[in-house]
């Protein structure tokens, strides 16, 4: 593998709804998702100054087609958008899906084929179309939702044999990491306790976010003076014991979009573009890990990719998101990415140094328990963050000094592991 | 008339066999079997049958409902990380582990055990599953 880009891509503008729930949340409440891609659509091309007549492709993603029916996207929401006649194509790369698209945009510009190309992923993992109702939807159940998901896991012999993804991504990771590091359940909690806090501090600070309410007021709003009393309380229960619930994923509906282009598109650009400077992108079914489930083996290879792709080293991240689906997987992969020392993250949690004011920022946006996870949209919301902090846009949750290098890792369920570097010019 | 192979996995498991296939070129087990090695794409390969037994390293449970509805009867169950004595990894169903906390905690502190496969029926399909020895 060459593993090198002949040109720079450069992001030059992105977008993406609040995510929350399309039966309730005001900013996307009544809309479908013809229409709610079309609002991250909108907010992208603004972003980067893009009239839908520059754009050469469009690549469109979406998971879950059964709560979706929209297989088609390509075709779909270009006309929703105004790129009729481009060319396109539907993608799925789970989770990790709109930054698979911006790989995907980014390798047709390097080669001299495209210009401009438009990159939207959007899902609802809430509801589904009422009826036959072009317009109306209904709440689908949860375990309904993740039967659906679950079809991006093995099928021939894990689903089929009881695969769960609690124990499988959050419990047994949670068991072997206190076991490596000599870490006890007691501080597990702890410390699982002040990454949930940091988290939910983003998502407080974020309009976009699912969950705007801090741990601690939800809390109190629940009758717990501490905070933590809450945390160990049935309030909270174990996922997958020693795995609560509030370490997880909240499910979402959401839809994200980003502009990629060529240098030569970027002199007119009204807001500072962002190089795409490399990435990494290793695929592998279960087993997920072998004798170390902290240790995801095509992880590595992929921040082995990414950072050779973008010449970079570990030391030079200002800024990393790492999929957080499960909290202490996402420990285990920001240690793998050289971000944090090996059997440290949850003592960086605890003294606060994963906030956005601390000295290893991670996931300002809220992660996905705060922000929310809408699946093929997430890695795009993902990136938004990053754009956003690297232009100094973030508000009271800026980083200090807007990060020159920012990594962002996803896992598509089951799994593509996707390396992203961002550099700001 | 080709043979499914997911098919003969698990009449196999019916009558309590658990077979794999072993690589020629790399030596490797593909368990449970594919087409082709999933270790080096190889096709020269030849069945393998593995001994059942092996060691559970952890294991946890779901909170949640079952999502595939071929285990509403059976759940909720405690799901492990088990290394096969021929060296493979794979999680199934443990039977006989308790999903409290305590009983966890104890299985935690315990782990590793040895285990042997336990094959249980799901809706009319046999599984891999595997109790404590």
């Amino acid at each position: 593998m060459k593993n090198k880009l002949k040109e720079p891509v450069y992001i030059l503008g992105v977008g993406c709804t609040r995510f929350g729930n399309l039966l309730e949340t005001p900013e996307i409440k009544g809309l479908t998702l013809q229409e709610m891609a079309a609002e991250a659509v909108k907010e992208a091309l603004d972003d980067s100054g893009t009239d839908p007549s520059e754009i050469d492709a469009i690549f469109v993603g979406n998971v879950t087609m059964h709560t979706s029916t929209l297989p088609a996207t390509y075709s779909q929401i270009a006309k929703w958008t105004g790129m009729q006649f481009k060319a396109g194509v539907h993608i799925d790369g789970a989770c990790s899906t709109t930054n698979i698209g911006i790989t995907l945009g980014a390798m047709g510009i390097a080669s001299g084929v495209y210009r401009k190309v438009l990159v939207v992923g959007l899902e609802s993992t809430l509801s589904q179309p009422k009826k036959l109702s072009p317009y109306d939807r209904e709440t689908i159940p949860t375990e309904e939702m993740w039967l659906w998901t679950d079809y991006c896991v093995n099928q021939a012999y894990s689903v089929p044999q009881g695969y769960d993804i609690f124990p499988t991504y959050n419990g047994i990771i949670a068991q072997a990491y206190c076991k490596k590091y000599g870490i006890s359940i007691e501080e597990f909690e702890k410390g699982m306790f002040e990454l949930c806090r940091t988290r939910r501090l983003h998502g407080s600070m974020n309009k976009k976010a699912i969950i705007q309410e801090t741990l601690e007021d939800e809390a109190k709003r629940l009758g717990f003076d501490d905070p933590y009393e809450f945390w160990i309380s049935n309030y909270n229960p174990f996922l997958a014991w020693p795995s609560r619930l509030r370490s997880a994923v909240s499910a979402a509906d959401g839809a994200s979009a980003i502009v990629i282009s060529s240098e030569e598109g970027i002199e007119d650009a009204p807001n500072l573009p962002i190089e795409v400077k490399g990435w990494g992108v290793t695929i592998s079914d279960l087993p997920w890990y072998e004798e170390d489930p902290t240790y995801m083996h095509y992880d590595t290879l992929s921040f082995e990719k990414a950072y050779d792709m973008a010449d970079i080293t570990s030391e030079q991240i200002d800024y990393l998101h790492v999929h957080d689906c499960s909290h202490i997987s996402s420990i285990c992969t920001a240690e793998l990415s050289g971000y944090l020392p090996k059997g440290e993250g949850l003592k960086y949690a605890e003294a606060g140094r994963l906030r956005f004011d601390g000295d290893r920022p991670m996931s300002t946006h809220g992660g996905r328990h705060a922000f929310g996870h809408a699946w093929a949209a997430s890695a795009g919301a993902d990136t938004y963050e990053a754009v956003k902090q690297m232009r100094g846009l973030c508000g009271d949750r800026q980083i200090k000094k807007a990060p020159k290098i920012s990594v962002i890792h996803t896992h598509g369920y089951a799994m593509v592991s996707t390396v992203m570097v961002y550099g700001r010019r | 008339m080709p043979k499914s192979i997911i098919r003969g996995y698990y009449e196999d498991l019916e009558q309590k066999k658990l077979n794999g296939k072993k690589c020629r070129k790399c030596d490797k087990i593909t368990f449970p079997p594919t087409a082709m090695c999933e270790h080096c794409g190889s096709r020269d390969v030849e069945a393998f049958k593995l001994s059942g037994e092996g060691e559970l390293l952890y294991v946890s449970h779901s909170m949640a409902p079952p999502p595939n509805p071929r285990f509403n009867k059976l759940a909720p169950y405690a799901y492990g990380h088990v290394r096969l004595e021929e060296g493979v990894y794979v999680q199934a169903i443990i039977n006989g582990v308790g999903i409290d906390p305590e009983s966890l905690m104890e299985y935690y502190q315990k782990c590793p055990l040895k285990v042997v496969t336990d094959i249980i029926e799901a809706e009319g399909l046999s599984i891999l599953a595997f109790k404590v020895k």
